[in-house]
C-alpha cells in the first residue's frame, strides 16, 4: 500500500503575506519534544500545526509482549510527571477483566487514592513552576519544585524510586506502606497550605501573569468537547466533567471533593482550575489519610495472583510452585476488553485492554488526555500572537512521555 | 471467576470482544465500514457529544482482521452542574475492517477530535479513512514503512529479525534432582527452624 505522504513544511504554507516559523522542537518552552509550524502574519499567528512523534517509543507495542504484570512497569513511563495514575488505571482495567475488583483490599484502594492525588499535587507543581518560568516568574519555580521533592520523597519511601516505582500490582500493592511513612505524610500536609499561600502569592496575583493568560487562548465549552478535551481544560469552560465523580473508580465515591469549574475557558480559567484542585487533591490526601491508620492486608488473597508470602516458600511445597508459575510464566486473564477511565492530573486517561486468555496483553490501547489537549492548539491559537504560544502551550500542560507513547 | 489459570481459549487470532463482553464498562455496539459513519452520526445526535477516542485492534486470521474502536460518552455542553453530568452513559462503537480494502469514512468532520486519532490509526495500522483532510503518519517519521502496531510487523523493527514472543516455560539450567549441599542447605535448614520457632541447628564442627 502505497500513500503520497506530504511533508510537515507543506501543511503550513508560506504565502506572499505571511511567513512560516517553525517553533521547537528543542524550543524550552515546548516542555518536552514539540514542534508547532506556525504561519504569521506580522505578529499574529493565522496557522498553527503542532507535530508531535518526537518521542514515540513504541510502549504500547512493548507491552503487548511483556507479561500483565510486567506491561505496568512500560506503561507507568508514559506521563512521567504522574506515573501512578497511568499504572493504577492499567491495573485496574486488568482487575476488572479479572473480575477481582470488589476483592481489593480497603487498604489497598485507600494507598492508591492517597498516592494518585499525591501525584496530582506533583503534576500541577510542575506545570506551575515551569509555566511559570515560561511567562518569566522564576521564583516561583523553586517554591513549586520545593513541595514537589517532599512528595517525590514520599513516593521513594512507599515504592523505593523516585518517579517509576512499579508500587500499584494487580491485586493491591506491592508491599504495605513502611513504619513512619504517615509521618512523613503530616509533614507534607502540615508544609501545604502555607506553601500554597506563598506560591499563590507570587503567582496568582501577579499582575504581569494575569496580564499574559487573561483572554488568550479562549476556549468555549461546545468547542471544548467536539475537540475531545478532558480535565482542568474542559471544566475551565464550565463543564463539570471529572472521572472520579462520573465513573467513579478505586473508591473515589467515599470522598469529599468539589469538582472545580470556572467559565471564563481562557489560559488564566484554566490556572486557577489546576491551583484550586490542588488544594481539592489536598483534601482528598488527608481523608485517605485517616483510613490508612487501620492496618489490614494488601494485596489480594488469591495465590493465582498474588505472590505467596517469602516466608512460606521454604515450607509450603505449592507456594513454591506457585511462585514458580507467576515469575515463569506469570498469570493468564479472561479473554474479554474492557475500557477503563481514571482522572489523571491532565484528563480522561483510559486504557482499553483486550485479553484473549493469554498470559499477555493482547492490546493496551491508551487514551492520551495530553494529546487531544494538545490538539486544540489548532483551534486556539489562530488569531493570538506569537508571542502567546507559550501561555497557550503551557495552559495545555501537554506530557510527551503520554502524547507520543 | 473463571478460574486464571486455564489455557489460552483457542487460536490466536480469536475475537475477545465477540467472547466476553459482561464487564459492564459501556454499551458495545459491532458494526461495518458501511454503517459505521451513520451510526456515529446517530449517537451524536443523541446526545454523545464528547468523541473520547479511536483506536485499532488487530486479529490476523479473523474476517475481517481488524476492529477500528470508538469510544463515546454522552455529555452535554450545556451541563453546568454535578448532577447534570451525573453517571454518563457510555458507548464502544466496534467496527470490523478487511485487510483486502482497509478504508473507514472518516468522522473528522463531526468532531474535530478524531484528526489526529485517524492519522494514529492509519499511522500504526495501515488503516486507510477516506475523507479525511490531512492523512499521514503522525507518530512515525514521515518516510517509515510499514505499520508497527500490526501483529506481524517484528518488535525490534524491520530491520531486525524476526523476534518471536520468548518461550519462558521449558527453561531450567539445573539438572533435575540435584540435592542441595554446602552453605545453601545449611541456609535452608536455619530458616525452616526460624520460621517453626525453633532454635537454629548446630553448625556442624
Amino acid at each position: 500500500m502505497s500513500t503520497i505522504v506530504p511533508r510537515a513544511l507543506e501543511v503550513v504554507e508560506q504565502t506572499p503575506g505571511s511567513m512560516v516559523l517553525s517553533m521547537g522542537p528543542q524550543h524550552p518552552s515546548t516542555h518536552g519534544v514539540l514542534q508547532v509550524m506556525t504561519q504569521i502574519e506580522g505578529e499574529t499567528v493565522t496557522k498553527a500545526e503542532p507535530e508531535i512523534g518526537y518521542l514515540h517509543t513504541g510502549i504500547e507495542k512493548s507491552a503487548e509482549n511483556l507479561f500483565w504484570t510486567q506491561a505496568s512497569t512500560v506503561i507507568e513511563r508514559m506521563d512521567y510527571l504522574s506515573p501512578l495514575s497511568n499504572a493504577l488505571c492499567y491495573i485496574l482495567a486488568v482487575e476488572r477483566l479479572l473480575g477481582i475488583t470488589d476483592r481489593i483490599p480497603p487498604r489497598a484502594r485507600h494507598a492508591r487514592v492517597l498516592l494518585a492525588e499525591l501525584h496530582r499535587i506533583a503534576s500541577h507543581c510542575v506545570w506551575l513552576g515551569t509555566g511559570g518560568i515560561d511567562l518569566g516568574a522564576i521564583s516561583g519555580f523553586f517554591y513549586a519544585f520545593d513541595l514537589r521533592e517532599r512528595i517525590l520523597d514520599l513516593t521513594e519511601l512507599s515504592g523505593g524510586a523516585r518517579m517509576h516505582p512499579n508500587y500499584l500490582r494487580i491485586g493491591g500493592l506491592r508491599d504495605d506502606l513502611p513504619s513512619g511513612f504517615l509521618d512523613k505524610l503530616d509533614a507534607v500536609i502540615a508544609m501545604y497550605e502555607p506553601r500554597m499561600r506563598e506560591l499563590r502569592g507570587l503567582l496568582q496575583k501577579n499582575p504581569i501573569l494575569q496580564d499574559r493568560m487573561i483572554d488568550v487562548g479562549i476556549l468555549s465549552a461546545e468547542e471544548a468537547i467536539a475537540w475531545g478535551t478532558t480535565g482542568p481544560v474542559l471544566r475551565a469552560t464550565g463543564v463539570p466533567y471529572d472521572v472520579r465523580r462520573a465513573t467513579p473508580y478505586s473508591g473515589y465515591e467515599e470522598y469529599e471533593f468539589d469538582v472545580i469549574t470556572r467559565t471564563e475557558g481562557d489560559a488564566y480559567a484554566r490556572f486557577l482550575v489546576r491551583l484550586d484542585e490542588m488544594d481539592e487533591a489536598m483534601r482528598i490526601v488527608r481523608q485517605a489519610r485517616k483510613h490508612l491508620e487501620t492496618p489490614g492486608p494488601v494485596m489480594i488473597d488469591d495465590t493465582k495472583i498474588a505472590p505467596p508470602p517469602k516466608e512460606t516458600i521454604a515450607l509450603s511445597m505449592e507456594a513454591l510452585i506457585h511462585h514458580f508459575k507467576l515469575v515463569s510464566e506469570s498469570f493468564r486473564v479472561p479473554p474479554g476488553d474492557v475500557y477503563q477511565p481514571v482522572e489523571s492530573p491532565r484528563g480522561e486517561l483510559a486504557y482499553y485492554v483486550v485479553s484473549n486468555g493469554d498470559n499477555r496483553p493482547w492490546r493496551v490501547r491508551t487514551r492520551p488526555p495530553s494529546m487531544y489537549n494538545l490538539q486544540v492548539l489548532k483551534k486556539i491559537a489562530p488569531g493570538e500572537l506569537i508571542a502567546d504560544m507559550v501561555v497557550m502551550i503551557g495552559s495545555l500542560d501537554p506530557v510527551f512521555g503520554e502524547v507520543d507513547r | 471467576m473463571p478460574s486464571s489459570q486455564h489455557p489460552p481459549a483457542g487460536a490466536l487470532a480469536l475475537d475477545p470482544t465477540a467472547l466476553r463482553s459482561d464487564v459492564g464498562d459501556a454499551r458495545p455496539i459491532r458494526v461495518g465500514p458501511g454503517e459505521v459513519r451513520a451510526t456515529l452520526e446517530g449517537l451524536q445526535a443523541d446526545g454523545f457529544a464528547l468523541l473520547l477516542d479511536i483506536g485499532g485492534v488487530d486479529y490476523p486470521g479473523r474476517e475481517p482482521r481488524f476492529d477500528v474502536v470508538y469510544h463515546l460518552v454522552k455529555l452535554s455542553p450545556a451541563a453546568r452542574t454535578l448532577e447534570a453530568v451525573g453517571r454518563p452513559e457510555r458507548v464502544r462503537v466496534l467496527c470490523g475492517v478487511t485487510e483486502r480494502e482497509p478504508v473507514v469514512p472518516s468522522v473528522a468532520d463531526l468532531w474535530p477530535a478524531a484528526d489526529w486519532a485517524e492519522r494514529e490509526v492509519f499511522d500504526l495500522f495501515g488503516i486507510q479513512f477516506s475523507g479525511h483532510p490531512d492523512l499521514r503518519r503522525i507518530q512515525m517519521p514521515d518516510d517509515w514503512v510499514g505499520h508497527p502496531l500490526r501483529k506481524d510487523y517484528p518488535l525490534r523493527g524491520p530491520a531486525q529479525e524476526r523476534s518471536p514472543r520468548p518461550s519462558f516455560a521449558l527453561k531450567s539450567n539445573v539438572a533435575a534432582g540435584t540435592p542441595v549441599a554446602g552453605k545453601t542447605a545449611a541456609a535452608l535448614q536455619r530458616q525452616i527452624a526460624a520460621a517453626r520457632g525453633q532454635a537454629p541447628p548446630e553448625k556442624p564442627a
